[in-house]
């Protein structure tokens, strides 16, 4: 479970922040829309431990990010926008060396079948990824987190630059992540893809979540105009 | 921390372009082992052949004058080190032949630089130049991309949530940039000493053994400071031009700056000056070829008294010996004067480039790299110091046999025979201990140690301030 309380942060003069509250529960995935500069990323860092925040608190699963940032990762997936893998390794051996680096060890086979659940094809497995595609490349992210039996998922653009057919998998496989019982908050500026895989829907904009909705209370081109309104006032 | 650095090895071992250059690499430095055993090895050779002839002459004189043997002498030859085809150090401009002979203390010549033709004037290659200069280049190249990689691509992100602690992976960089130069200069040593596999002993392990660590030393420094750096910088290009700026200060700027500071606080007198020097208070002594001498005239009287006779001639032995000696020994302490305060002033210099390692670690692995291959000034300044023992040894043992072999004073006619001549003791260069090399060199030793754990408390430093973002 993600729980963030009036939390603020500021980049020198810049206002990234302001007194921001939001929780995800397991098993529901928050989108949070915004233009660039709204706080997004910022957000997903904040629960990372990358940033500290100036005031306000943030919590993972029960856990203090700011006091048990060690114990927070261990239950933490993170999908950013580019997952850059190592070139060098097959995607088989850059789960295996993720896996082994949170203290994994699993058999090929199992490895295999995390690959599997992620999307990746199999002839995929033991290919560079030097050779990979974005959408690839997000697959092996995903199983990494999966793999590392993650509750809680953080996904900072995670479907710019997919392909449709890549972005539907995404999304499949993120409602089935939490159906499982994962808590997930997606950052993004695909209104459409948000509205299709995400419970709830948040828009901020200038660090304030100005608008918190539940994706079935909408369709697509109602969320558009609210979106741009926001943006646009 | 054992993850991280196969994975670098990995990477390594995968890179198709860091491949090849590693294996071009590996085989330039074994090529030129190979080069530099052959060296020495051909160099000892022709010396151990030199020294027999030269023996096997002076054994063969069937009688002679001991003075005019005196005269024809005999040649030294400097010997070399087992790890002189790795560090030729400053042998190639020293001199390595030693004229011995009367009266005088003949400077040593024949150095390799006087002899080589214009176009091998840059100097030879050696392990040493590839070792010192080169592979320390390669490590900046290797390493630079280490930590800023991680940053520009977001996936030091995803190591941090993956559980990798920033220390471990810093240190996993450097270590296996580190791991990386010291498997070539293993390939070094190996392939140096399989070539040398029969001149093998416990001091030439030893010897190696403290080399091997110079280096390791070093590399971890060099490791370290261009980790440090890519993690302490926003990108790889910074880090690279900070680091290739700190090698070429280490590397060119500073070593020519430092010994050209410690020449001027020490400065050695020219070779003039040094032969003036001598000649004006060797004129002050007994002129062995002049029975008319102020000074020979005193030892004279002493001698006749000692003997209880009025004249030369009565003296039942040969006063040219003793008046020859009297000179030798009058010239030795002319020479003590003047090469030991040469030495003094050398000895200052040393130190104070010693010192300078403070500044520059390269200084430092430079001499130790000299140092334990015996190719430094002390191994120079030692043989010549037993050499010119020898000659002590050697003339007055010519001297001797002039003065008490049976001839009387005046009879340059008188003639000694073979068996004298093959009882004249050879020249046994003794090498310098393990314990005295180590001891001329601990302060290079310790200051690289000093480096290195500078390097490390640099490198957890930057883990608290590395930017993830």
């Amino acid at each position: 479970m993600i729980q963030i309380d009036n939390v603020s942060k500021s980049f020198r003069s810049n206002v990234a922040l302001q007194d921001l509250s939001l929780q995800v529960n397991k098993g529901e995935i928050l989108g949070l829309l915004g233009a660039n500069g709204a706080g997004k990323t910022t957000t997903i860092n904040l629960l990372l431990g990358f940033v500290t925040p100036d005031k306000g608190s943030l919590r993972i699963n029960d856990l203090d990010v700011l006091n048990s940032i060690n114990e927070v990762r261990q239950h933490v997936g993170y999908i950013p926008e580019n997952v850059n893998l190592y070139g060098y390794l097959s995607g088989l051996e850059n789960l295996d060396y993720f896996c082994r680096l949170a203290g994994m060890k699993y058999s090929r086979a199992e490895l295999s079948g995390f690959l599997d659940t992620s999307g990746l094809a199999k002839q995929a497995h033991d290919q560079r990824v030097s050779g990979y595609s974005k959408g690839m490349r997000q697959k092996v992210g995903i199983a990494i987190a999966y793999a590392k039996k993650a509750t809680v998922f953080l996904l900072d653009e995670p479907a710019s630059g997919l392909d449709p057919l890549a972005s539907n998998e995404l999304s499949l496989i993120l409602r089935k992540l939490a159906d499982e019982g994962a808590a997930i908050l997606m950052a993004s500026h695909d209104i459409f893809r948000v509205r299709e895989v995400c419970d709830r829907i948040g828009i901020l904009r200038n660090g304030q979540l100005i608008q918190e909705l539940s994706g079935s209370e909408v369709t697509a081109n109602e969320l558009e105009q609210l979106y741009l309104k926001f943006m646009k006032s | 921390m054992w993850q991280l650095i196969s994975n670098e090895w990995k990477y390594y071992l995968r890179s198709r372009l860091l491949f090849w250059v590693s294996v071009g690499f590996a085989a330039v430095l074994v090529l030129t082992a190979i080069l530099g055993q052959y060296q020495s090895q051909t160099q000892a050779y022709k010396y151990a052949n030199a020294t027999d002839h030269l023996r096997g002459q002076w054994e063969s004189i069937e009688s002679m004058n001991p003075h005019s043997a005196a005269h024809y002498g005999t040649y030294l030859f400097k010997p070399g080190g087992m790890l002189n085809g790795l560090d030729d150090g400053i042998t190639t401009v020293t001199g390595n032949v030693l004229r011995v002979e009367g009266h005088v203390q003949n400077e040593i010549v024949y150095s390799e630089a006087s002899q080589v033709k214009s176009v091998s004037r840059f100097g030879k290659l050696r392990s040493a130049l590839l070792l010192q200069y080169i592979l320390p280049l390669l490590l900046i190249f290797l390493a630079f991309v280490s930590m800023s990689n991680e940053k520009e691509s977001g996936r030091l992100r995803l190591l941090l949530i993956q559980g990798a602690k920033p220390s471990s992976i810093i240190f996993a960089k450097a270590l296996s940039a580190w791991l990386y130069g010291l498997a070539l200069l293993l390939l070094v040593f190996g392939a140096y000493f399989l070539l040398n596999i029969a001149s093998v002993n416990a001091i030439t392990v030893t010897r190696s053994l403290f080399f091997f660590t110079s280096y390791a030393l070093y590399y971890f420094v060099i490791c370290g400071l261009t980790v440090y750096l890519s993690a302490r910088w926003q990108n790889a290009t910074l880090a690279l031009t900070s680091m290739l700026a700190i090698w070429i200060l280490w590397t060119i700027f500073l070593p020519s700056m430092l010994i050209s500071y410690a020449e001027a606080a020490y400065p050695l007198p020219s070779r003039d000056q040094f032969k003036t020097a001598m000649k004006e208070d060797r004129s002050k002594g007994i002129d062995g070829h002049n029975p008319s001498d102020a000074r020979n005239k005193e030892l004279q009287d002493k001698v006749l008294a000692e003997y209880g006779v009025d004249s030369l001639s009565q003296l039942p032995i040969n006063f040219d010996g003793l008046r020859m000696q009297a000179d030798e020994e009058y010239g030795n302490i002319v020479w003590d004067k003047h090469f030991g305060n040469i030495r003094g002033i050398i000895t200052e210099q040393k130190r104070l480039t010693q010192m300078a390692g403070l500044l520059n670690p390269f200084l430092s692995l430079r001499n130790a790299s000299m140092g334990f291959a015996g190719s430094d000034n002390v191994h120079h300044h030692d043989f010549l110091l037993q050499a010119e023992n020898y000659r002590r040894v050697f003339i007055k043992a010519l001297n001797d046999k002039h003065a008490f072999g049976g001839s009387k004073t005046g009879d340059w006619g008188w003639k000694a025979d073979n068996a004298f001549f093959k009882s004249v003791p050879k020249f046994e260069f003794q090498s310098k201990s393990t314990g005295t090399v180590l001891n001329a060199y601990a302060v290079d030793l310790v200051l690289l140690l000093l480096w290195a754990g500078l390097t490390l408390v640099l490198m957890l430093t930057s883990t608290r301030n590395m930017k993830t973002i």
